[in-house]
């Protein structure tokens, strides 16, 4: 049930945290386990918050879950994974090709996904206007050093 | 309104096509092209700085014939631009200090000092050790024979780090009194700032960072300097021993240089010994010491080379006293 | 010190000299509009604007540099109050009722007494500056570890208590928030913890890297959600002016308010965000309509926007006097006019009376005229929400990517910008609270750190609370302050219990 995804993912990651922070090096110099007490303090109380969240959740357990449901309607999914996959891209193109040309892709595949081919004008013109004016500004005005 | 959209794009793009086809000449008398300046922090720290410094004095004394730019590349206590600069060519350097050296002997990073080009040694600060306002101890013997006796007993403030010169200065010392540095309390501060407030408000018994951090409350009686690690004493802590002084056979300067890709040829290092002593013997150079309060120490290429080895070897040494590496 | 009226006025007049008032306009201006992007905050801006003081006489360059600061202050809370996007984290607080106020109809109304609340923090400061800077910063250094750490539980405590019946997942957003800042080198041990050898990792993650990505990004794609459906009536952005009645609901919080986040301010370390949020939490406690927070209040936006302001004023005690700057920002300006041959310190009000008093004095005519310039920008600003969603969104996501990349240059934040808008999306379609996971990245490591000086000198919990009167004080208002709404629900429970034992 979906109801529970959430509890259990956060006590997935307590768990995982744990097994982590148990696994931290020793430290040589001071108390050897110094940098184990902070996360393992923290993993415990989210261990011990996701185990009362669930138990809230269950409570609810017949109620219908409707957290999720905007996630399903309409264009929603199809918005949600391709702007990913275009943040993913951007990623990995900003440093290779560039500030500026990475950036007019990632702005016009954006106004593409939403504003559909219709509007292909104003999708360039605004990719390509705002990426020049926000790397006028930051590059050449502000002396930040972009690739 | 559609068509002046369409020309103003077309234009942009124009002029972005112009930009991009300026291309980068061969064969022609080094530097053939933009100087990049690698600054392996953010805007704001020391090292940028020191790098948006060297960069104004360089074009406002028209040392370089090119135009130098500064390229922030922060990370990992420096190692992300010395990385970064590994792949470049010889119109890269960044800036460098003893971090270079440390990291690699604490295994945070692989990169050798020997990887790179060493250029040159510019400037040095020295290390201060204070204490507060009102310490039982006004001399550095009291204190260390002190600490000798009972060592778990004090707590030494340092900042940014351990492994950092301020950390190996202070083992550097104890270990000439014989201190076994295992048992004292380090309590670490992000910043210099942080060291000050803690010694105002005697939060620890001892702290060392650079003299500057450390001056003007001494001047003002807020806290007690009670040696440097300087060769002799220093024009603005006139009152202040060096630890030579005091009997321990100690200079430990905290310098700032820097660094070159690898495989640069003979006429390239020629070219920056011969930039980089013009530069700072300028004015401006001289202004920037003195306002920091940092000292002057130029190396050229070859004596930063033997210098880098000395360093190499004493950190290594002072790394295991300190118990960070085996 | 001591209150030397010549001083004042020969300051004042040097501040109202014209290269000094361009400095101040200049300064305000640029501060503004950095304080509105995303993750471009003052620090930065400030930054890179070093070059430009080197030629610069060193009071005009700190009075350029001051005015940027608490000029971000003004602008921060721009973006937070119409599109929900903090741009620092001093302004997260600001979008708590600040935003509601703005799906309301009252873009108009929250930007200008968003403004007033700065402009009477910012003057409380002030005042305060001139009364008190030399005791205030004497009490500041007895802040030690152990004060420092019990500050920040008292801060989170708030903070988590906020979240009225459903403090478990306060305290799981916290505890992730916890969770975050411990990644990067243990500064006690030198211990990389949870870097997975990344060098971009070993310094931890930039926590306005979380708030640009649970913020900005998530906002963006929760919009996305419902982007297609179609617009009701235009939105209305309102009066541009307060009403008397908003005025009355605010005047109180503003006022007391400012001096709040004057006293936060000037410790170092402390800053404008735990400053707004203890404000916020602080105002809806005293309330009497404590539901109404979160919903559209104004004194919700009033109380953390006179705070933050007040609290960047106070921020500069513990520099100009000690040398010792309290935040992120203070230590580049105090890079900065070091580099211009002054020495911050406590010699410097002695040595250099002039010159405190002239930047004292700036920072009167700056707040002035920040509020005529944010106010006199509120109908333009307002026309954001004019311009169609889908041309707004991927603006401001790219806004969000380069305003992460100026934070540390790599690519390694972007995947962690784009992890925490999916997180930030996620929290928002489950109603988790935000503000809990924000405040405890910001104060994650130096909470840790100071608890951890502090079991060096006391070797139990218990002695690190009563080490000192201003410990157990922190102590005692951390369990009032999470006790207290779990007794008023308690309270009111009963109350309908006993109503529906009656009815029944």
């Amino acid at each position: 049930m979906l109801r529970f995804a959430t509890p259990l993912f956060f006590l997935l990651v307590g768990i995982v945290s744990l097994i982590a922070t148990l696994n931290l090096p020793k430290a040589t110099i001071g108390n050897a386990n110094g940098p184990l007490y902070f996360p393992l303090l923290i993993s415990i109380i989210l261990i011990v918050s996701s185990i009362v969240y669930f138990f809230q959740e269950w409570k609810l357990r017949g109620i219908e879950f409707k957290d999720f449901k905007l996630l399903k309607e309409g264009k929603a999914p199809r918005y949600l994974i391709l702007s990913l996959i275009m943040m993913l891209i951007y990623t990995f193109l900003f440093e290779r090709i560039g500030f500026l040309y990475s950036t007019i892709i990632f702005l016009g595949g954006l106004m593409f996904l939403l504003n559909g081919w219709k509007k292909w004008l104003l999708n360039i013109s605004i990719a390509v206007i705002f990426s020049f004016i926000t790397w006028y500004s930051f590059a050449v005005l502000l002396q930040v050093s972009l690739p | 309104m559609r068509r002046i959209l369409l020309i103003c794009s077309l234009f942009i793009v124009c002029i972005l096509a112009a930009c991009s086809s300026g291309g980068s000449g061969s064969g022609k008398e080094f530097p053939s092209k933009n100087i990049e300046l690698i600054a392996p922090a953010s805007p704001g720290g020391g090292w940028d700085a020191t790098a948006r410094a060297i960069q104004k004095i360089m074009i406002d004394e028209g040392l370089d014939d090119q135009n130098i730019n500064v390229v922030n590349k922060p990370g990992g206590n420096g190692e992300v631009g010395w990385n970064y600069l590994k792949s470049k060519d010889a119109h890269n350097m960044a800036m460098t200090s003893s971090l270079l050296i440390t990291n690699e002997l604490l295994g945070t990073s692989q990169i050798n000092y020997a990887d790179l080009t060493p250029l040159a040694i510019l400037t040095t600060e020295w290390v201060a050790l204070a204490v507060p306002e009102k310490s039982p101890y006004e001399n550095v013997d009291d204190l260390m024979k002190a600490i000798k006796k009972d060592p778990s007993s004090f707590s030494v403030g340092i900042s940014p780090g351990l492994g950092s010169n301020h950390h190996l200065a202070f083992v550097r010392a104890a270990k000439e009194y014989g201190v076994d540095v295992k048992d004292v309390n380090f309590l670490i501060y992000e910043s210099g700032g942080d060291s000050v407030t803690s010694l105002l408000g005697a939060h620890v018994d001892v702290a060392l960072h650079t003299v500057s951090t450390f001056s003007e409350q001494h001047n003002a009686g807020n806290l007690n300097i009670l040696a440097v690690t300087s060769d002799e004493r220093l024009e603005e802590l006139p009152d202040v021993p060096t630890w030579t002084e005091e009997g321990v056979d100690m200079v430990f300067p905290h310098w700032r240089g820097v660094v070159g890709p690898p495989d640069m040829t003979d006429e390239e290092i020629a070219y920056w010994d011969k930039t980089l002593s013009t530069m700072v013997e300028t004015n401006g150079w001289k202004n920037l010491l003195k306002n920091n309060e940092w000292s002057e120490l130029y190396m050229n290429h070859a004596e930063t080379m033997d210098f880098l080895e000395e360093q190499h070897s004493m950190y290594d040494e002072l790394l295991k006293d300190s118990g960070l590496t085996k | 010190m001591g209150l030397d009226t010549e001083f004042i006025v020969e300051g004042f007049k040097v501040a109202m000299q014209p290269h000094n008032l361009f400095w101040i306009a200049l300064g305000g201006f640029l501060g503004t509009v950095v304080g509105m992007l995303p993750g471009l905050g003052p620090a930065t801006a400030i930054a890179l604007l070093i070059p430009i003081t080197f030629g610069m006489d060193p009071t005009s360059a700190l009075i350029l540099m001051a005015s940027i600061y608490y000029g971000a202050m003004y602008g921060g809370s721009r973006s937070s109050i119409l599109l929900n996007t903090p741009g620092d984290g001093s302004a997260i607080a600001a979008t708590f009722d600040g935003y509601p106020m703005a799906q309301k109809g009252q873009a108009g109304q929250a930007l200008a007494i968003s403004a007033i609340a700065s402009l009477i923090g910012g003057l409380i400061a002030v005042v305060g500056f001139i009364l008190l800077a030399k005791p205030l910063a004497s009490f500041a250094i007895r802040f030690g570890p152990a004060e420092y750490f019990l500050l920040m539980i008292f801060t989170l405590s708030a903070i988590v208590a906020l979240a009225q019946g459903a403090m478990v997942k306060g305290f799981i957003a916290m505890a992730v928030g916890l969770l975050i800042s411990t990644v990067g080198i243990d500064l006690q041990t030198g211990v990389y913890r949870f870097t997975g050898g990344n060098p971009n990792l070993a310094e931890g993650i930039d926590f306005l890297v979380v708030i640009i990505g649970i913020y900005a990004v998530g906002e963006v794609l929760y919009n996305y959600l419902t982007i297609d459906r179609p617009l009701g009536e235009k939105k209305s952005v309102g009066k541009k002016w307060i009403t008397k009645e908003q005025w009355n609901r605010t005047k109180w919080p503003m006022l007391r308010n400012g001096p709040i986040g004057f006293f936060v301010g000037v410790l170092p370390g402390a800053g404008g965000a735990i400053a707004s949020m203890l404000s916020y939490s602080f105002e809806k406690q005293l309330s009497k309509k404590p539901e109404e927070f979160g919903e559209g209040a104004i004194e919700g936006l009033a109380a953390p926007e006179s705070s933050n302001n007040a609290a960047s004023v106070g921020a500069f005690i513990p520099m100009l006097s000690l040398g010792i700057p309290g935040s992120g920002t203070t230590a580049v300006i105090l890079g900065a006019i070091v580099m211009l041959g002054l020495k911050p310190g406590p010699l410097l009000f002695e040595n250099h009376p002039d010159m405190v008093w002239t930047f004292i004095n700036s920072m009167f005519i700056g707040n002035i005229f920040l509020v005529i310039l944010n106010i006199a920008l509120v109908g333009m600003l307002v026309k954001v929400l004019d311009t169609p969603p889908k041309v707004l969104y991927p603006l401001i996501l790219l806004l969000a990517f380069i305003g992460t990349f100026t934070l540390n240059y790599n690519m390694t934040d972007f995947f962690l910008l784009i992890i925490f808008g999916l997180l930030g999306l996620v929290m928002k379609l489950l109603r988790f609270p935000v503000a809990p996971l924000i405040l405890a990245v910001i104060v994650g490591s130096e909470m840790e750190q100071n608890f951890r000086m502090s079991i060096v000198k006391n070797d139990s919990f218990l002695g690190i609370i009563t080490e000192s009167p201003i410990t157990i004080t922190l102590a005692i208002m951390t369990v009032l302050s999470l006790g207290y709404p779990l007794l008023t629900n308690w309270l009111r429970n009963r109350k309908l219990e006993k109503n529906i034992d009656r009815q029944q």
